[in-house]
C-alpha cells in the first residue's frame, strides 16, 4: 500500500482553498477594513469605529432596519402559501402542469420589469384603482406606493408574488419524490385531507421548509433592493428605506464607501446571527433522527 | 474693393480652387496636420449622457467623433451612460485608475466632488481662454479660479403654463403671475374652472429638486448663501430658508397640485401638462419640444416661477447647462482637449440644435435665428440672458438630496411634515453630512468663498 505523508491531502486541497479564500475571504476582509476607514476613492485614513457610530445614530438607518424586520413577516406567508399551493397541485387537479407554470412564471420575470409594471398599476390612478372604482369599490382605491402607510406593505405583497413560485416548485418537487404508499396508507386508515396534510405531508417537507425559510430570510434581508429601488426609491419619505438601499446610497451616491461597508458588515452579521440557530436546529434534528 | 480685384478669369479660378482643395486635403489628411501627426493612432474613451433628455444627441456625438477621427486618425470609443450611474461609474473607474479620457459632467457638486477627489483636470491651459469663456460652463464649474467643464447644451429650468387654460380661467395669458400672491390667485381661478393648477411627479425625486431650485433660490442673495446652509454658517430652521417648503405645503393643502403627485415619477407628472391635464409645470429646456409638441406650441407660455422671494435672486430665470471635462488620469489630455475644441466649431454647435433641438450654450451661437418662437424665447431669456442665476440645487450634497430634499417634498405632500418640520429635518441632515464628511467641509468652505459673487 502506498504511504503518503500526513500533509499530502492538504497539499491537494491547497490550490482550491487559496482560490476560495481569495474569492470569498478577500472581499469580506476588505469590507471589514473599509468599514473602519473614511474611504475617498480607493482608500482613506483609519477612523476606528466612527462609521459604526455614525450609522447607529442615524435615524434613517434605524428605519431601514425596522423595515427589513417588517419584511421578515413575509417569510411565514411565503412558506405557508408555498406549501398549500404545492399540495393543491400535488392533488393533480386537471391542468396542474399549466398552473405550476403560471405560478412559477413571476419568479423568472426580471425584477425591474415587475417594478415598472407594478409602479404603474399601483399608482393612484393606475389600473388597480381604476378597476376598483369601476366595480364600485372606490373606497378601497388607495395610494398603494405613494402613501407612507401603504408603501412597504405593497412592496412586500409584490415580493411575495414574485418569490412564491420558487417555493411552490420546491415543495412540489419534494412532494413528487415522496413515497405515495404512506399517503395511501393514511387514506385507507380514514385520514381526511387536512389530517393527511398536517400529520403526513408537512412533516415530510421539513427539510425543504427549513431550506426555503432560510432562503426567504436572506431574500428579505439582503435581496429586496431591486424592488425598492425601482418602485419607490425608498420613499415616500423614508417609508420603504431598507438596508441595501442605505448601502447603495452611501456607496454610490454619497461617495462614502466606508459607511456603506460598515452597514454591509452589520447586515452580514445579522444574517449570520439568524442563520446559525437555524442550522443548529437542523443539526440537532438530524442527530435526533439518527438516535 | 475695386471691380478689378474681383475680376478673376475662369482659368485662375480653377487654379485657385485646386490649390485650396489640395491645401485642405493636406491639412486634414491623417498624419499631415502637425497635431494629427502626433495624435494619429491614439485611442481615447468618452463616457457621456444626454440622449435621455435630448433625443438626437447620440447622432450628434457619433457624427462629431467621426469627423474628429477622420481629421486626426485618433479613435474615440464612445459609451452612453445610464442616468443612475453617471457619477458613480466615473468615480469608481477613477478610483481604480481606469477613468475615461473624456467624461460628461452635470453642473455644480455633481462634478465638484470629482474635482476635490483629484479625478478631473482643470481645463485652463489645455483649452484656450477664449473657448473657455465662449462655451462658459457657469460659475458652478469653477473652483479656485480653475474651470473643470466646457459647456455643451442648455438645461435651464423653466415653468410652462397653458395659455388656453389661463384664458378660460379669466387670467391674462400673456402675463403669467410674477408674485406669490399672483400665483395663488391664478391657482385659485384655475381650480375653480376645474383645472389642476400645477402638475408634477415626486416619486423619483427630481421634481422636488427642481422645486427647491425654483423656490429656495429667490430667497437667497448669492449661490454662496446656499453653501453656507450646508456648511453650518447659516441655519435651515430660519423661516427664510424653509419658507419654500411652507409654500409647497400651502400649494398642496389648497389642492392646487395633482393628487397622485407622490405616486408618479417626474416625466409622467410633467406629461400631464402636455396632455392638457394641468395648467403649469416645471421643465428643463431639452424637454420643451416634447411638451410643446404634445399640447400645441401656440398654447404654451414660459414663465419664471413666482416664488415671491426676498433675496436678490428673486424672479430671475435659472440658467443651467450640461458639460464635458477631461479626466486627470487621461494619458492623452492634449488630444482630449482638441476633441472638446472640435465640438465647438460653428458647424458642430449649429448641429446640436439641428440634430436634437437642444440649445447650444456657446456665446457666439445666435439663437435669434431660431424660427420657433417658443425656443427663441427660451434661448433669449434662459440661455443667453446675462441677468439669469445659477441653479441652487446643484450645490446640495447628495446626502442632502436623498435624506432632506427628497424626504421633505414627499412628506409634505403625504401630510407628514409642515414647512417648519422640513426645515428641522434639513438642518439635521446638514449636520449629519458635516459629521460624516469633515474632509469635504473645508472644500465646501473654499467653494463658498469662490461663489460669494
Amino acid at each position: 500500500m502506498l504511504r503518503t505523508k500526513p500533509w499530502t491531502p492538504y497539499l491537494y486541497l491547497a490550490p482550491v482553498s487559496l482560490l476560495m479564500l481569495f474569492v470569498f475571504g478577500y472581499p469580506l476582509a476588505a469590507i471589514f477594513d473599509f468599514s473602519m476607514r473614511r474611504i475617498r476613492g480607493a482608500s482613506g485614513p483609519f477612523i476606528g469605529l466612527e462609521n459604526y457610530r455614525q450609522i447607529f445614530k442615524d435615524d434613517v438607518f434605524q428605519q431601514a432596519i425596522l423595515h427589513n424586520a417588517q419584511l421578515l413577516l413575509a417569510v411565514p406567508i411565503l412558506v405557508l402559501v408555498g406549501i398549500v399551493l404545492a399540495v393543491l397541485l400535488y392533488e393533480r387537479v386537471a391542468g396542474w402542469r399549466v398552473y405550476r407554470t403560471i405560478l412559477f412564471a413571476p419568479f423568472i420575470i426580471a425584477i425591474p420589469v415587475i417594478g415598472v409594471v407594478f409602479s404603474n398599476m399601483l399608482s393612484l390612478n393606475g389600473a388597480v384603482n381604476e378597476l376598483l372604482r369601476a366595480i364600485g369599490l372606490g373606497f378601497l382605491a388607495l395610494d398603494w406606493l405613494g402613501s407612507a402607510q401603504m408603501a412597504l406593505w405593497s412592496v412586500m405583497a409584490i415580493i411575495i408574488w414574485h418569490e412564491m413560485g420558487f417555493g411552490v416548485v420546491l415543495f412540489l418537487a419534494r412532494l413528487l419524490s415522496l413515497n405515495e404508499e404512506i399517503q395511501e396508507a393514511a387514506r385507507i386508515d380514514g385520514a381526511g385531507w387536512w389530517q393527511r396534510l398536517w400529520y403526513v405531508t408537512i412533516p415530510q417537507l421539513k427539510d425543504v421548509t427549513e431550506f426555503y425559510a432560510v432562503v426567504s430570510v436572506i431574500t428579505m434581508l439582503a435581496w429586496v433592493f431591486p424592488f425598492v429601488y425601482v418602485m419607490t426609491r425608498g420613499g415616500p419619505g423614508n417609508a420603504t428605506q431598507v438596508m441595501e438601499l442605505y448601502i447603495f446610497n452611501f456607496a454610490f451616491r454619497n461617495s462614502l464607501p466606508g459607511i456603506a461597508s460598515a452597514v454591509a458588515v452589520i447586515l452580514f452579521l445579522i444574517t449570520l446571527a439568524l442563520m446559525i440557530p437555524l442550522f443548529q436546529l437542523r443539526a440537532r434534528a438530524e442527530m435526533e433522527g439518527i438516535e | 474693393m475695386s471691380e478689378k480685384v474681383l475680376r478673376i478669369s475662369r482659368r485662375d479660378f480653377i487654379k485657385l480652387a485646386a490649390a485650396s482643395a489640395a491645401a485642405a486635403g493636406v491639412y486634414y489628411w491623417p498624419g499631415s496636420h502637425p497635431f494629427a501627426a502626433r495624435a494619429a493612432g491614439e485611442k481615447l474613451r468618452m463616457w457621456w449622457w444626454g440622449e435621455q433628455e435630448a433625443p438626437g444627441l447620440e447622432k450628434w456625438v457619433k457624427d462629431s467623433v467621426a469627423i474628429f477621427e477622420k481629421e486626426t486618425g485618433v479613435t474615440i470609443e464612445v459609451t452612453l451612460q445610464d442616468t443612475t450611474t453617471v457619477i458613480s461609474e466615473f468615480q469608481t473607474a477613477s478610483a481604480a485608475g481606469n477613468a475615461p479620457d473624456i467624461q460628461f459632467l452635470w453642473n455644480g457638486i455633481y462634478h465638484m466632488e470629482s474635482v476635490w477627489l483629484g479625478y478631473l483636470e482643470p481645463l485652463n491651459g489645455l483649452i484656450s481662454d477664449e473657448l473657455l469663456k465662449e462655451a462658459d460652463a457657469t460659475v458652478l464649474s469653477i473652483y479656485q479660479g480653475k474651470q473643470y467643464r466646457l459647456g455643451w447644451y442648455a438645461c435651464s429650468l423653466i415653468w410652462l403654463y397653458n395659455k388656453e387654460m389661463f384664458d378660460k380661467a379669466g387670467l391674462n395669458a400673456d402675463q403669467p403671475p410674477t408674485t406669490w400672491e399672483g400665483l395663488l390667485d391664478a391657482c385659485d381661478k384655475l381650480k375653480s374652472k376645474g383645472f389642476t393648477p400645477i402638475v408634477g411627479g415626486l416619486k423619483d425625486g427630481p421634481w422636488g429638486e427642481w422645486y427647491m431650485g425654483h423656490a429656495l433660490g429667490p430667497n437667497l442673495d448669492t449661490p454662496a448663501e446656499a453653501l453656507k446652509l450646508f456648511i453650518g454658517e447659516l441655519d435651515w430652521r430660519e423661516p427664510r430658508y424653509y419658507e419654500h417648503w411652507t409654500k409647497l405645503e400651502q400649494l398642496w393643502k389648497a389642492g392646487y397640485m395633482n393628487e397622485d403627485m407622490n405616486s408618479i415619477d417626474l416625466y409622467p407628472g410633467m406629461d400631464y401638462f402636455g396632455a392638457g391635464k394641468g395648467a403649469m409645470t416645471a421643465i428643463v429646456v431639452p424637454t420643451l419640444g416634447k411638451q410643446a409638441g404634445m399640447l400645441g406650441a401656440e398654447k404654451v407660455g414660459l414663465m419664471v416661477f413666482p416664488a415671491g422671494g426676498k433675496g436678490k435672486m428673486n424672479n430671475k430665470p435659472i440658467r443651467d447647462l450640461q458639460g464635458l471635462g477631461i479626466s486627470s488620469q487621461s494619458q492623452h489630455k492634449e488630444i482630449a482637449a482638441k476633441f472638446l475644441e472640435s465640438l465647438h466649431t460653428p458647424e458642430r454647435v449649429q448641429a446640436i440644435w439641428t440634430d436634437s433641438k437642444a440649445l447650444p450654450t456657446d456665446a457666439s451661437w445666435d439663437g435669434n435665428k431660431i424660427e420657433d418662437p417658443l425656443f427663441r424665447e427660451a434661448w433669449k431669456n434662459w440661455v443667453a440672458n446675462p441677468d439669469s442665476v445659477p441653479y441652487i440645487s446643484n450645490l446640495m450634497p447628495v446626502m442632502f438630496w436623498t435624506d432632506a430634499m427628497f424626504v421633505n417634498a414627499q412628506k409634505i405632500v403625504a401630510g407628514e411634515y409642515n414647512g417648519e418640520q422640513a426645515g428641522e429635518n434639513a438642518q439635521a441632515v446638514a449636520t449629519k453630512w458635516r459629521e460624516q464628511n469633515p474632509d469635504l467641509l473645508e472644500k465646501y468652505q473654499i467653494w463658498a468663498n469662490d461663489l460669494a459673487l
